[in-house]
Protein backbone atom coordinates (compact mmCIF):
# COMPACT_ATOMS: atom_id res chain seq x y z
CA UNK A 1 0.00 0.00 0.00
CA UNK A 2 1.39 3.39 -1.02
CA UNK A 3 0.94 6.74 0.66
CA UNK A 4 -2.20 6.39 2.71
CA UNK A 5 -4.38 9.45 2.26
CA UNK A 6 -6.79 10.29 4.99
CA UNK A 7 -9.92 11.14 2.91
CA UNK A 8 -11.26 13.71 5.37
CA UNK A 9 -9.14 15.87 7.64
CA UNK A 10 -10.56 17.90 10.50
CA UNK A 11 -8.44 20.60 12.13
CA UNK A 12 -7.81 19.77 15.80
CA UNK A 13 -7.63 23.42 16.75
CA UNK A 14 -10.56 25.01 14.90
CA UNK A 15 -12.71 22.13 13.60
CA UNK A 16 -12.49 23.10 9.92
CA UNK A 17 -13.09 20.20 7.51
CA UNK A 18 -10.79 19.47 4.54
CA UNK A 19 -10.51 16.87 1.83
CA UNK A 20 -7.12 15.19 2.14
CA UNK A 21 -4.65 15.20 -0.75
CA UNK A 22 -1.53 13.04 -1.19
CA UNK A 23 1.51 14.66 0.41
CA UNK A 24 5.01 14.42 -0.99
CA UNK A 25 8.18 14.08 1.04
CA UNK A 26 8.65 17.06 3.37
CA UNK A 27 5.10 18.34 2.82
CA UNK A 28 3.11 19.69 5.73
CA UNK A 29 -0.59 20.47 5.37
CA UNK A 30 -1.64 23.55 7.34
CA UNK A 31 -5.12 24.70 8.26
CA UNK A 32 -6.20 27.70 6.14
CA UNK A 33 -8.07 29.23 9.03
CA UNK A 34 -5.79 28.79 12.04
CA UNK A 35 -2.45 27.53 10.60
CA UNK A 36 -2.43 24.39 12.77
CA UNK A 37 -0.68 21.34 11.30
CA UNK A 38 -3.33 19.10 9.70
CA UNK A 39 -1.03 16.38 8.42
CA UNK A 40 2.59 15.71 7.60
CA UNK A 41 4.05 13.49 4.94
CA UNK A 42 4.49 10.19 6.71
CA UNK A 43 8.19 9.65 6.01
CA UNK A 44 8.82 6.81 8.42
CA UNK A 45 7.95 3.25 7.58
CA UNK A 46 8.14 0.37 10.03
CA UNK A 47 11.83 -0.20 9.31
CA UNK A 48 13.09 3.32 9.92
CA UNK A 49 10.73 3.64 12.87
CA UNK A 50 12.07 0.43 14.38
CA UNK A 51 15.67 1.57 13.83
CA UNK A 52 14.94 4.85 15.61
CA UNK A 53 13.25 3.09 18.52
CA UNK A 54 16.21 0.72 18.94
CA UNK A 55 18.56 3.72 18.94
CA UNK A 56 16.34 5.40 21.55
CA UNK A 57 16.41 2.28 23.75
CA UNK A 58 20.23 2.14 23.60
CA UNK A 59 20.62 5.86 24.39
CA UNK A 60 18.11 5.53 27.23
CA UNK A 61 20.07 2.63 28.71
CA UNK A 62 23.39 4.52 28.46
CA UNK A 63 21.83 7.64 30.00
CA UNK A 64 20.65 5.61 32.98
CA UNK A 65 23.68 3.37 33.46
CA UNK A 66 26.48 5.94 33.18
CA UNK A 67 26.85 9.17 35.19
CA UNK A 68 25.51 12.29 33.52
CA UNK A 69 27.47 14.55 35.85
CA UNK A 70 30.15 13.84 38.42
CA UNK A 71 32.24 15.78 40.94
CA UNK A 72 35.59 14.63 42.27
CA UNK A 73 37.09 16.40 45.28
CA UNK A 74 40.24 14.90 46.78
CA UNK A 75 39.26 11.36 45.87
CA UNK A 76 35.67 11.65 47.06
CA UNK A 77 33.40 11.32 44.03
CA UNK A 78 29.69 11.99 43.66
CA UNK A 79 27.72 11.08 40.56
CA UNK A 80 24.30 11.97 39.22
CA UNK A 81 21.96 10.69 36.57
CA UNK A 82 18.15 10.72 36.20
CA UNK A 83 17.60 8.15 38.92
CA UNK A 84 20.03 9.80 41.39
CA UNK A 85 18.21 13.10 40.81
CA UNK A 86 14.88 11.46 41.61
CA UNK A 87 16.31 9.81 44.73
CA UNK A 88 17.68 13.10 46.04
CA UNK A 89 14.14 14.52 46.11
CA UNK A 90 12.85 11.64 48.23
CA UNK A 91 12.56 13.44 51.54
CA UNK A 92 9.33 13.40 53.50
CA UNK A 93 6.48 14.86 51.52
CA UNK A 94 8.86 16.57 49.07
CA UNK A 95 8.74 13.09 47.53
CA UNK A 96 5.77 14.25 45.45
CA UNK A 97 8.35 16.19 43.41
CA UNK A 98 10.42 13.00 43.16
CA UNK A 99 7.35 11.25 41.81
CA UNK A 100 6.71 14.03 39.27
CA UNK A 101 10.33 13.93 38.14
CA UNK A 102 10.40 10.11 37.95
CA UNK A 103 7.24 10.02 35.82
CA UNK A 104 8.25 12.75 33.37
CA UNK A 105 11.93 11.95 32.86
CA UNK A 106 12.07 8.18 33.45
CA UNK A 107 8.75 6.36 33.33
CA UNK A 108 7.10 8.15 30.38
CA UNK A 109 10.14 7.97 28.05
CA UNK A 110 10.72 4.31 29.02
CA UNK A 111 7.10 3.32 28.36
CA UNK A 112 7.02 5.32 25.10
CA UNK A 113 10.09 3.48 23.82
CA UNK A 114 8.76 0.06 24.91
CA UNK A 115 5.30 0.58 23.38
CA UNK A 116 6.64 1.97 20.10
CA UNK A 117 9.02 -0.99 19.89
CA UNK A 118 6.11 -3.40 20.37
CA UNK A 119 3.94 -1.68 17.75
CA UNK A 120 6.69 -1.32 15.15
CA UNK A 121 7.99 -4.84 15.63
CA UNK A 122 4.58 -6.16 14.60
CA UNK A 123 4.20 -3.57 11.83
CA UNK A 124 7.54 -4.77 10.42
CA UNK A 125 6.10 -8.25 9.86
CA UNK A 126 2.82 -6.79 8.59
CA UNK A 127 0.69 -7.68 11.57
CA UNK A 128 -1.45 -5.63 13.86
CA UNK A 129 -0.03 -5.95 17.40
CA UNK A 130 -2.20 -7.14 20.29
CA UNK A 131 -3.60 -4.16 22.14
CA UNK A 132 -2.97 -1.76 19.23
CA UNK A 133 -5.92 0.53 20.06
CA UNK A 134 -5.22 1.01 23.79
CA UNK A 135 -1.47 1.34 23.10
CA UNK A 136 -2.01 4.13 20.56
CA UNK A 137 -4.37 5.87 22.96
CA UNK A 138 -1.81 5.65 25.76
CA UNK A 139 0.98 6.96 23.51
CA UNK A 140 -1.25 9.89 22.56
CA UNK A 141 -2.00 10.69 26.21
CA UNK A 142 1.65 10.46 27.28
CA UNK A 143 3.05 12.72 24.58
CA UNK A 144 2.88 16.04 26.54
CA UNK A 145 4.50 14.48 29.63
CA UNK A 146 7.84 13.39 28.20
CA UNK A 147 10.50 15.82 29.49
CA UNK A 148 13.85 14.40 28.34
CA UNK A 149 14.84 17.67 26.65
CA UNK A 150 14.12 19.66 29.82
CA UNK A 151 16.38 17.26 31.75
CA UNK A 152 19.18 17.92 29.25
CA UNK A 153 18.86 21.68 29.74
CA UNK A 154 18.69 21.17 33.53
CA UNK A 155 21.94 19.18 33.46
CA UNK A 156 23.65 21.95 31.47
CA UNK A 157 22.42 24.59 33.93
CA UNK A 158 23.66 22.46 36.86
CA UNK A 159 27.13 22.30 35.25
CA UNK A 160 27.34 26.09 34.94
CA UNK A 161 25.90 26.57 38.40
CA UNK A 162 28.36 24.27 40.17
CA UNK A 163 31.42 24.87 38.00
CA UNK A 164 32.18 28.06 39.96
CA UNK A 165 32.63 26.06 43.16
CA UNK A 166 33.66 22.52 42.40
CA UNK A 167 35.41 20.54 39.64
CA UNK A 168 32.39 19.12 37.79
CA UNK A 169 32.60 16.94 34.71
CA UNK A 170 29.99 15.68 32.27
CA UNK A 171 29.92 11.92 31.72
CA UNK A 172 28.85 9.77 28.78
CA UNK A 173 25.29 10.05 30.02
CA UNK A 174 24.91 13.65 28.94
CA UNK A 175 25.68 12.77 25.30
CA UNK A 176 23.22 9.88 25.55
CA UNK A 177 20.53 12.26 26.86
CA UNK A 178 21.24 14.66 23.99
CA UNK A 179 20.99 11.86 21.42
CA UNK A 180 17.85 10.49 23.08
CA UNK A 181 16.24 13.94 22.89
CA UNK A 182 16.95 14.09 19.15
CA UNK A 183 15.64 10.57 18.44
CA UNK A 184 12.48 11.04 20.52
CA UNK A 185 11.84 14.32 18.69
CA UNK A 186 12.09 12.51 15.35
CA UNK A 187 9.68 9.80 16.53
CA UNK A 188 7.37 12.44 17.98
CA UNK A 189 6.96 14.05 14.57
CA UNK A 190 5.23 10.90 13.39
CA UNK A 191 1.89 11.90 14.86
CA UNK A 192 -0.58 9.26 16.10
CA UNK A 193 -2.99 9.99 13.26
CA UNK A 194 -0.32 8.86 10.80
CA UNK A 195 0.43 5.69 12.72
CA UNK A 196 -3.26 4.90 12.58
CA UNK A 197 -3.26 5.29 8.81
CA UNK A 198 -0.94 2.27 8.50
CA UNK A 199 -3.22 0.16 10.70
CA UNK A 200 -5.73 -1.06 8.06
CA UNK A 201 -2.88 -2.57 6.06
CA UNK A 202 -1.92 -4.74 8.98
CA UNK A 203 -3.48 -8.15 9.43
CA UNK A 204 -5.08 -8.76 12.77
CA UNK B 1 -11.75 29.00 -2.99
CA UNK B 2 -14.51 27.16 -1.25
CA UNK B 3 -15.86 28.35 2.06
CA UNK B 4 -14.30 26.87 5.16
CA UNK B 5 -16.80 24.77 7.04
CA UNK B 6 -16.77 23.34 10.52
CA UNK B 7 -17.42 19.68 11.19
CA UNK B 8 -20.83 20.30 12.73
CA UNK B 9 -22.23 21.72 9.49
CA UNK B 10 -21.19 18.55 7.66
CA UNK B 11 -22.50 16.08 10.23
CA UNK B 12 -18.99 15.08 11.34
CA UNK B 13 -17.03 14.94 14.57
CA UNK B 14 -13.31 14.57 15.13
CA UNK B 15 -11.77 11.83 17.24
CA UNK B 16 -9.07 13.81 19.04
CA UNK B 17 -7.14 10.68 19.95
CA UNK B 18 -6.59 9.16 16.52
CA UNK B 19 -7.65 11.94 14.16
CA UNK B 20 -10.47 10.08 12.41
CA UNK B 21 -13.41 12.04 11.01
CA UNK B 22 -16.51 10.26 12.29
CA UNK B 23 -20.05 10.67 10.96
CA UNK B 24 -22.23 11.91 13.78
CA UNK B 25 -25.07 9.67 12.67
CA UNK B 26 -23.00 6.66 13.71
CA UNK B 27 -22.44 8.19 17.15
CA UNK B 28 -26.12 8.01 18.01
CA UNK B 29 -25.74 4.29 18.58
CA UNK B 30 -22.21 4.23 19.91
CA UNK B 31 -20.40 7.22 21.44
CA UNK B 32 -17.00 5.72 20.72
CA UNK B 33 -14.64 6.11 17.79
CA UNK B 34 -15.03 3.14 15.41
CA UNK B 35 -11.26 3.03 14.92
CA UNK B 36 -9.67 3.53 18.35
CA UNK B 37 -12.68 3.19 20.68
CA UNK B 38 -12.02 6.54 22.40
CA UNK B 39 -15.04 8.47 23.56
CA UNK B 40 -15.93 11.19 21.06
CA UNK B 41 -17.16 14.56 22.26
CA UNK B 42 -18.01 17.24 19.75
CA UNK B 43 -16.46 19.71 22.23
CA UNK B 44 -14.51 18.73 25.36
CA UNK B 45 -17.17 18.80 28.11
CA UNK B 46 -16.72 21.53 30.75
CA UNK B 47 -13.51 22.60 29.00
CA UNK B 48 -13.56 26.25 30.15
CA UNK B 49 -14.58 25.30 33.70
CA UNK B 50 -11.87 22.63 34.06
CA UNK B 51 -9.25 24.95 32.56
CA UNK B 52 -10.21 27.69 35.02
CA UNK B 53 -10.19 25.29 37.99
CA UNK B 54 -6.68 24.04 37.19
CA UNK B 55 -5.54 27.60 36.49
CA UNK B 56 -6.69 28.82 39.92
CA UNK B 57 -4.99 25.82 41.56
CA UNK B 58 -1.80 26.71 39.69
CA UNK B 59 -1.88 30.36 40.79
CA UNK B 60 -2.51 29.36 44.42
CA UNK B 61 0.37 26.84 44.38
CA UNK B 62 2.68 29.39 42.77
CA UNK B 63 2.61 31.51 45.97
CA UNK B 64 4.23 28.95 48.35
CA UNK B 65 6.47 27.83 45.48
CA UNK B 66 8.05 31.28 45.53
CA UNK B 67 7.84 32.14 49.24
CA UNK B 68 9.24 28.85 50.56
CA UNK B 69 12.90 27.91 50.09
CA UNK B 70 13.58 25.40 47.31
CA UNK B 71 17.03 24.36 48.48
CA UNK B 72 19.17 24.33 51.60
CA UNK B 73 22.94 24.45 51.30
CA UNK B 74 25.44 24.06 54.07
CA UNK B 75 29.20 24.05 54.05
CA UNK B 76 32.28 26.06 54.91
CA UNK B 77 30.50 29.30 54.07
CA UNK B 78 27.64 28.57 56.46
CA UNK B 79 24.05 27.41 56.10
CA UNK B 80 21.67 29.00 53.64
CA UNK B 81 18.11 28.57 52.37
CA UNK B 82 17.51 29.77 48.85
CA UNK B 83 14.29 30.57 47.03
CA UNK B 84 13.73 30.53 43.27
CA UNK B 85 14.05 34.30 42.90
CA UNK B 86 17.00 34.28 45.33
CA UNK B 87 18.78 31.75 43.14
CA UNK B 88 18.20 33.89 40.04
CA UNK B 89 19.58 37.00 41.80
CA UNK B 90 22.65 35.03 42.91
CA UNK B 91 23.44 34.04 39.32
CA UNK B 92 22.87 37.62 38.23
CA UNK B 93 25.23 39.06 40.85
CA UNK B 94 27.96 36.53 40.15
CA UNK B 95 27.92 37.57 36.47
CA UNK B 96 26.17 34.51 34.98
CA UNK B 97 23.56 36.64 33.22
CA UNK B 98 22.72 34.02 30.62
CA UNK B 99 21.85 31.41 33.24
CA UNK B 100 20.02 33.99 35.35
CA UNK B 101 17.92 34.92 32.32
CA UNK B 102 17.29 31.27 31.43
CA UNK B 103 16.05 30.35 34.91
CA UNK B 104 14.06 33.58 35.10
CA UNK B 105 12.36 32.65 31.83
CA UNK B 106 11.59 29.08 32.86
CA UNK B 107 10.55 29.77 36.47
CA UNK B 108 8.99 33.24 36.39
CA UNK B 109 8.24 34.42 32.85
CA UNK B 110 6.76 31.13 31.60
CA UNK B 111 4.36 30.59 34.55
CA UNK B 112 3.19 34.22 34.40
CA UNK B 113 2.73 34.05 30.64
CA UNK B 114 0.66 30.91 31.14
CA UNK B 115 -1.50 32.45 33.87
CA UNK B 116 -2.25 35.54 31.78
CA UNK B 117 -2.65 33.73 28.45
CA UNK B 118 -4.93 30.98 29.78
CA UNK B 119 -6.95 33.54 31.74
CA UNK B 120 -7.38 35.61 28.57
CA UNK B 121 -8.39 32.54 26.55
CA UNK B 122 -11.03 31.47 29.08
CA UNK B 123 -12.39 35.04 29.39
CA UNK B 124 -12.74 35.58 25.63
CA UNK B 125 -14.21 32.10 25.08
CA UNK B 126 -16.83 32.62 27.78
CA UNK B 127 -17.83 35.89 26.10
CA UNK B 128 -18.02 34.17 22.68
CA UNK B 129 -15.63 36.84 21.47
CA UNK B 130 -14.71 37.08 17.75
CA UNK B 131 -11.70 39.23 18.64
CA UNK B 132 -8.34 38.23 17.07
CA UNK B 133 -9.29 34.56 16.70
CA UNK B 134 -6.16 33.69 14.75
CA UNK B 135 -3.88 35.39 17.28
CA UNK B 136 -5.60 33.56 20.12
CA UNK B 137 -5.16 30.23 18.32
CA UNK B 138 -1.42 30.99 18.07
CA UNK B 139 -1.38 32.03 21.75
CA UNK B 140 -2.84 28.67 22.71
CA UNK B 141 -0.16 26.80 20.77
CA UNK B 142 2.55 28.90 22.46
CA UNK B 143 1.11 28.04 25.89
CA UNK B 144 1.09 24.35 24.98
CA UNK B 145 4.69 24.49 23.80
CA UNK B 146 6.29 26.45 26.66
CA UNK B 147 4.47 24.68 29.50
CA UNK B 148 6.82 21.90 30.48
CA UNK B 149 10.05 23.92 30.34
CA UNK B 150 9.23 25.24 33.82
CA UNK B 151 10.31 21.83 35.15
CA UNK B 152 13.87 23.14 34.68
CA UNK B 153 14.34 24.39 38.25
CA UNK B 154 13.06 21.13 39.75
CA UNK B 155 15.69 19.24 37.73
CA UNK B 156 18.48 21.67 38.65
CA UNK B 157 17.67 21.39 42.38
CA UNK B 158 17.47 17.59 42.15
CA UNK B 159 20.82 17.29 40.33
CA UNK B 160 22.52 19.77 42.67
CA UNK B 161 21.23 17.87 45.73
CA UNK B 162 22.39 14.58 44.24
CA UNK B 163 25.88 15.93 43.54
CA UNK B 164 26.60 18.13 46.55
CA UNK B 165 27.08 15.44 49.15
CA UNK B 166 30.44 16.32 50.66
CA UNK B 167 30.20 16.26 54.44
CA UNK B 168 32.90 18.85 55.07
CA UNK B 169 32.92 21.00 51.96
CA UNK B 170 29.23 21.26 51.40
CA UNK B 171 25.87 19.58 51.04
CA UNK B 172 22.66 20.59 49.29
CA UNK B 173 19.16 19.39 50.12
CA UNK B 174 15.76 20.03 48.56
CA UNK B 175 13.22 22.09 50.48
CA UNK B 176 9.35 22.14 50.26
CA UNK B 177 9.22 25.06 47.77
CA UNK B 178 10.42 22.73 45.01
CA UNK B 179 7.51 20.33 45.58
CA UNK B 180 5.06 23.23 45.22
CA UNK B 181 6.87 24.36 42.10
CA UNK B 182 6.67 20.87 40.58
CA UNK B 183 2.94 20.90 41.36
CA UNK B 184 2.58 24.30 39.62
CA UNK B 185 4.11 22.88 36.43
CA UNK B 186 1.87 19.80 36.43
CA UNK B 187 -1.31 21.69 37.33
CA UNK B 188 -0.79 24.44 34.72
CA UNK B 189 -0.08 21.76 32.11
CA UNK B 190 -3.37 20.08 33.04
CA UNK B 191 -5.03 23.50 32.68
CA UNK B 192 -3.67 23.98 29.15
CA UNK B 193 -4.57 20.39 28.20
CA UNK B 194 -8.15 20.87 29.46
CA UNK B 195 -8.68 23.82 27.13
CA UNK B 196 -10.44 22.97 23.88
CA UNK B 197 -9.01 25.44 21.31
CA UNK B 198 -12.02 24.90 19.02
CA UNK B 199 -14.03 27.06 21.42
CA UNK B 200 -12.09 30.07 20.09
CA UNK B 201 -13.79 29.62 16.72
CA UNK B 202 -17.29 28.68 17.81
CA UNK B 203 -20.09 31.18 17.27
CA UNK B 204 -22.87 31.67 19.79
CA UNK B 205 -25.74 29.35 19.02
Amino acid sequence: MGAAVNPILICRDCDTVYRGIPLRRGDVALCRRCDAVLARHFGANAETGLALVCAAAIFFAIANLTPILSIDIAGIETKANIWFAVRSLQQGWISVAALGLAITTFLVPAVQIALLFWVLLFARIGRRPPGFGPIMKLLHRMRPWSMTEVFLLGALVAIVKLANWVPITAGAGIWAIAALTAVLALLGRCDPASWWSIAPALKT
Amino acid sequence: MTALRQSFELGLSLCRTCGLAVSRASLVVDLRCPRCRSRIEHRTPFSAEMTLAWLIAGIVLYIPANLLPVMHTSGLLGDEDSTIVGGILEFWRSGDWGIALLIFTASVAVPFTKFIAIGLLIFTVRKNSRWEQHQRAVLYRIVEFIGYWSMLDVIVVALTSALMQFQVLGTAEPRPGIAFFCAVVIVTMLSALSFDPRLIWDRPA
